[in-house]
This record gives C-alpha cells, structure tokens and sequence, in this order.
C-alpha cells in the first residue's frame, strides 16, 4: 500500500517538523550543551519513526515525543553521563516534569524571543548570531570580534540575560493587554 | 523572581561548557531544592534553545531600509517532504507511484526519512565544510561576471539576460533568472529586488529567508519560487512543502501547501495558480549551460535564417522585435539568455495575429518552443483562429489538450473509421506532462490531399492520424493562448512559432528541434 505508507510518511514529517524545535528545546534542558541535544535527538527521531504506527492521530504528538525524548535522555546520561558533567539524574528527572508542565509558556517565550532578538542592534545581533551557529569556535568568534575569550562569555551573559528580561517582559505586556 | 548573581553565574558557565566538576555538583544540589531557582535555570535553557533557532535563519545585519521600503510580509515554509536530496526528481510532477515492490519502496523511503531527519536534527554540517563565503555560484547560462566557484559575499548582483544557480554555504540550491538584482546578506538571507528564483532548500538551510520589496520569505525546508512582477510584488510559489504568509501591516498568517500559490501585495494579498513553467529549476540550469556551450543559440539562429529564405513560409515569430504584437501578455526570457518570449499568467492573455490572410493551405506545417505550466483539466492554447464556423471550413485550432496530448483541430473534417481518438479530433498519443515546465518543442504536420496529421514532440515523431474528410487549411485572424468562445488558455512561454505553408519531413522536424534545443 505505497499510498498509505506515503501519507504516513508525510503525517510524521509533517508533525515532526511542526514539534522539533518544541522537543529540541526540551532535550536541550536536561543536556549539558546543544551539540549533545542535536545527538539526543537523533536517536529520539528515529524511534519516533519507528513507532509512529503506535502514535494516534488525534493524540499530543508533542507530549508523546518528550516522553520518549525523556527515556532517552536518562540512558544517555547512563552511557555518556560518566565522561561528561551532567546534572544529577534525579534534578534532570525534576526539570523534564517541570518543563511538560510550563511548555505553553516556554513556547510563547521562545516565541517572544524573535521580536527581541530584532530589537538587539545590528553589529551585536551578528555577533550573537555568530556564537550561536552549529560548530562555531567561540575562541575564533571573540577573537574576530576583538574580545578575549574570557571576555566574550561575558558579553554572551550580559546578552543572554538581557533578552530573558526582554522576553519575560514582553509575555508580561501580553497578559496585560 | 530573579534568583542570586552567583546562581545565575553558575548557569551561565553550565549553559556554554565552562562549568568545573564541583560547579556543576553544586549547580544540582541548587535546582533539586529550589523550584523558583529550577524555573529560571528552564527558562535560560530554553532562551538557549530559541536564540540557537533564530541564529540559523539569520546572521547577518539585517534592516536595508532602501531596498524594502514596505512593512515586510514574513513568509515561512515548513518541510512536508523528504529533502530535496534525498527526493530522486524536485520536478513538481508527482512521482509515479511503483505498482509492486511496496517493501523496498518502503526500506527506501525509510533510508530517504532517515536521511533527513539526520539532517534535520544533525544541524549544519554544511556549516564546518562551508568557507565564508555566503554562497558559491555552481553554473549558470549566459550571466556575465558570475563565474562559476565565485564566492558571494555581501554586495549587490545585476544582470539583465541569463540565469545563474548558487548553493548557499548551507547546501540550499538557488537558481535565479534575469533580469535580476540580488545580495545576500548571509548565507541564510538573501534580498531579491528584481528577478526569479527557485529555490531547493535541504533541512540544513532551514531558515533560508528571502527578503523582496514587499516582504521577506523564510523557508524551512522546502522547494518553492519566488517572482517579483512588474509592480514590485512578489508572488510565491510552494511546488513541495507548506509556506505560510503573513502579510505586511500585521495580517494573519498564512498557510500555503504544495501547487498553491499568493500573491503578497502591502497589507493584503491574493490567491494564484500555481505556475511551474515560469521558473528555471537547478536540475535544469546545467542542460541549459551546456547547451549554450555547445552552440545552440547559434545553431538555431542560422536554422531559423535559413527558414525565412522558404518560400512556403507563412510566418516565422521570435518574439524578438521590440514592437509588441497586439494583445495583452506579458514578456519573459526566451530559451537564450536575454532573449524574449512573450509569457501568458493571466485569465484572458493572449496575443493577436493574422496571418495566412485568405489564402486555403493544402499542407500545413505548424511549430512552436513552448514552456507550459501544469493546469490539470483545461486546454492550453497554440493557436485559435476567429473564425471557427460552418462558412469557413479548415479553420485550424492548434492545443494541448485537458488529457495533455496535442490536438489539431480542423473545421469540418472528421476522423478516419476506427480512429482511436476518444473526442472528434485528431490527438497526438504522447503525454506533455514530463515536459510541462521545461522547454518543449511541439510540431505537427497537415496533408489535405494524404488526409494526414502527423504529430511531433521534442522533434520525434509521435503519431499519424487520418482523416476522412480533410479540408484545405485556413487561417487569418487568430490568437495564441486564448480564445474567447470557450475556455482556451495558455499558462507558459511560448519562444517562437513557426508557421509553413508545407509539409515538412520528419527528418526536417527533427533537424529543427536539434537546431533549436536550449538543453544538451
């Protein structure tokens, strides 16, 4: 039946694709860095495939995908856990159900992030932009913007928490208006 | 609530790898006690998450007020389908679907998916092989300037005749047609002022945004063209994957799938119909090159010199004069870079002609270079004569048929017994379908006295009908892409038209479309 496993494979595109920046985010809070979420998620893509045929049409794909992301997750701090600084298994199990619980809020804050991301002026948006590509070497990006290293996780703070504030502010004017 | 400055410090070099050993132990023993602490620690992580998203669509400094003088309407596309990549054809046709062997079709599409979601969730590794050029030119048909392995960076391109193809340093493929203006701004935005485009964008350039004067366009991993007309608008065309629009001035958001098509005009927009021919695809750019290099476009111009010495020749339009036949159309790159080819989008386009005046024509060779669009259940019209009626028997109406085949259609004559035609007219056997939105050369041959039609695609001959009752052609006042009493339209180009007041050989076809092919 080429056309129904056509149509599935479309189904989980395209569910995919709408859930994995909510599933790669959620990933990314229980992993030490983001390249260790991209291969996290690797894994959970390919059992989410596999078990597609289990998922229900009118189910919570996104709700289903963090709780396999959740098992992976935990074996894969058993396996990598050893040779990397990881949380503590049990904190990490705190932080996946606090995440379930506040994902709408997140996402309107991931959300509310494009609008200040906008608002940062331009040499400093490249900049940001720059530290934050796959693969990129922080020492090449500081020293191309004439910082030290040390100086450029600096900057990278001061940026980062400047936008939280901005983001929280932004939600905060929201469920004002 | 805002937790303590060491906390935070803490995070901060958990976040970006710098944390020791005991940091991190005494970063634990803190979230698994405080939950406002936990909270913040979620929310920085997610910021992370959201900033890493944002970087990839754009790194750049962005705001070029003079080249987008309107409120920017942001249009973004997300995959449906397998990358580009790992599809075997990006041609808007429908794969056919295989009748048997569902178990390797299905290990195939689960290597295909496989693929792609690597790529997805890889990131970027395109990023590490890329050097910093924004984008590289991969060939290209007659643009001077843009040589190819040309890296681009952040300046503005102009040219008025070809099409050049570029991969951005994140694997997206772009083909963009003259007369065209264009910058990048990273690898990941580009600016199109002026200009056509295609573009095939892989998971790995998801994020891939064109900015044009009435908006930009953020793609995630899909393919789909961008045109900006006359006015400055720019339409878009979805050919795999799902776009959605959002309209300047705050409008909603808008959901394109694939085959469908907007306009975006300032503040608002309108539905289009899907029109495939009107862009060159990258599969294409490089037929296309090779042909140039090979001497194509001189080899057709001294073919078509040739042709204006027969003495039998009807008329013989390229479209190249800058005086415009009578009409409403409008005008596109013909099959050579700079060359002209009139292009008919809208309900009701046509062209006028008249030629052939009252003259009755025992043989009747007709040719045409066309570029169609994929319409599904219409007609597309070559040529219609006004004067289709019992008074003037051997009218010609010359189609592409709702069933894709090509059909002459004379006045009055009527098919031998045992045609296997399923209407009243004779039809050529050969679908046009895989050639719909590539250059095609379409021919068909009238004989009166043999009561024949002979019909020719890409130069090869195709079928021989009969006729029963076979009269003499007739021509005069006619339109091409268009007629007015039924639904005849043309959606495409058609590069030049060939009308002869003979039968031409097969061989004579056949040398014609070899002389005339763009592709190699």
């Amino acid at each position: 039946m080429p056309n129904r496993d056509e149509d599935r494979h479309q189904q989980f595109l395209r569910a995919f694709t709408t859930h994995e920046p909510a599933v790669r985010a959620f990933v990314r809070r229980l992993v030490p860095s983001r390249a260790d979420a991209d291969d996290v998620l690797q894994e959970v893509a390919i059992v989410l495939w596999t078990k597609f045929d289990e998922f229900r049409d009118s189910g919570d794909f996104r709700a289903w995908a963090c709780g396999i992301a959740r098992f992976k997750v935990l074996s894969w701090l058993r396996d990598k856990g050893r040779d990397r600084l990881t949380l503590d298994s049990d904190v990490v199990e705190l932080i996946a159900v606090d995440s379930i619980r506040h994902e709408p809020h997140l996402q309107r804050q991931r959300d509310a992030l494009e609008t200040c991301f906008e608002k940062v002026p331009s040499a400093e948006r490249e900049l940001l932009a720059r530290a934050y590509q796959p693969d990129t070497k922080i020492h090449d990006v500081a020293a191309n913007s004439g910082r030290s290293v040390g100086g450029f996780y600096q900057w990278l703070y001061r940026m980062r928490q400047m936008l939280l504030e901005c983001v929280q502010r932004v939600l905060a004017g929201e469920s004002l208006s | 609530m805002k937790p303590d400055r060491e906390f935070q410090t803490l995070v901060e070099r958990y976040v970006d790898g710098q944390a020791t050993a005991e940091q991190v132990a005494a970063l634990s023993e803190r979230l698994r006690r405080d939950a406002a602490a936990r909270q913040w620690f979620i929310e920085l992580l997610n910021l992370d998450s959201a900033l890493a998203a944002v970087a990839l669509g754009s790194i750049a400094g962005m705001d070029d007020s003079d080249a987008s003088p309107q409120t920017p309407i942001e249009i973004t596309a997300a995959d449906s389908t397998p990358s580009p990549t790992t599809t075997p054809s990006t041609s808007p046709a429908p794969a056919p679907m295989p009748e048997s062997g569902s178990a390797s079709t299905m290990f195939f599409r689960l290597l295909a998916m496989a693929t792609c979601v690597m790529a997805l969730v890889g990131g970027a590794w395109w990023w590490k092989a890329s050097t910093s050029d924004f984008a590289t030119v991969r060939g290209g048909v007659g643009v001077e300037g843009l040589a190819d392995g040309r890296g681009l960076r952040d300046e503005w391109h102009e040219f008025d005749a070809g099409a050049v193809e570029l991969v951005t340093a994140n694997g997206a493929r772009v083909v963009i047609e003259a007369p065209a203006r264009f910058r990048f701004e990273s690898a990941q935005r580009l600016h199109l002022i002026e200009g056509r485009l295609a573009a095939d964008v892989p998971p790995t350039a998801k994020g891939f945004t064109v900015i044009t004067p009435t908006g930009k366009a953020t793609d995630l991993g899909t393919t789909f063209g961008v045109d900006i007309q006359q006015q400055g608008e720019a339409e878009i065309h979805v050919f795999e994957g799902e776009v959605i629009a959002q309209s300047a001035g705050g409008g909603q958001r808008r959901s394109l799938r694939d085959g469908e098509a907007f306009l975006l005009q300032n503040g608002a927009g309108a539905s289009r119909r899907l029109r495939t021919a009107a862009f060159i695809r990258p599969e294409e750019v490089g037929s296309m090159h090779a042909g140039l290099k090979a001497g194509q476009h001189a080899r057709s111009a001294a073919a078509l010199a040739k042709l204006r010495q027969d003495p039998a020749l009807i008329a013989l339009l390229d479209f190249e004069s800058r005086e415009l036949t009578e009409g409403s159309f409008g005008i596109a790159q013909g099959r050579w870079p700079g060359s002209r080819a009139p292009e008919f989008a809208n309900v009701g386009d046509h062209m006028k002609l008249d030629v052939g005046g009252s003259r009755e024509w025992p043989q009747l060779t007709l040719a045409a270079w066309v570029r169609l669009d994929r319409l599904g259940e219409t007609f597309q019209s070559l040529l219609h004569t006004d004067d289709w009626n019992e008074n003037k028997p051997g009218q010609v109406h010359w189609m592409v048929t709702r069933h894709t085949t090509m059909r002459l259609a004379l006045f009055g004559n009527t098919l031998a017994p045992n045609s296997e035609e399923r209407e009243d007219f004779p039809d050529s056997r050969t679908s046009v379908l895989p050639e719909q939105g590539r250059w095609m050369h379409l021919a068909v041959v009238y004989d009166s006295a043999r009561r024949t039609v002979r019909f020719y695609l890409n130069g090869a001959f195709d079928k021989q009908t009969h006729q029963a009752t076979a009269h003499t052609a007739r021509l005069g006042a006619a339109q091409i892409g268009n007629w007015d009493r039924q639904d005849r339209k043309l959606s495409g180009r058609i590069d030049e038209l060939v009308v002869l007041g003979r039968a031409m050989s097969d061989e004579e076809v056949r040398l014609l479309f070899d002389a005339g092919t763009p592709y190699r």
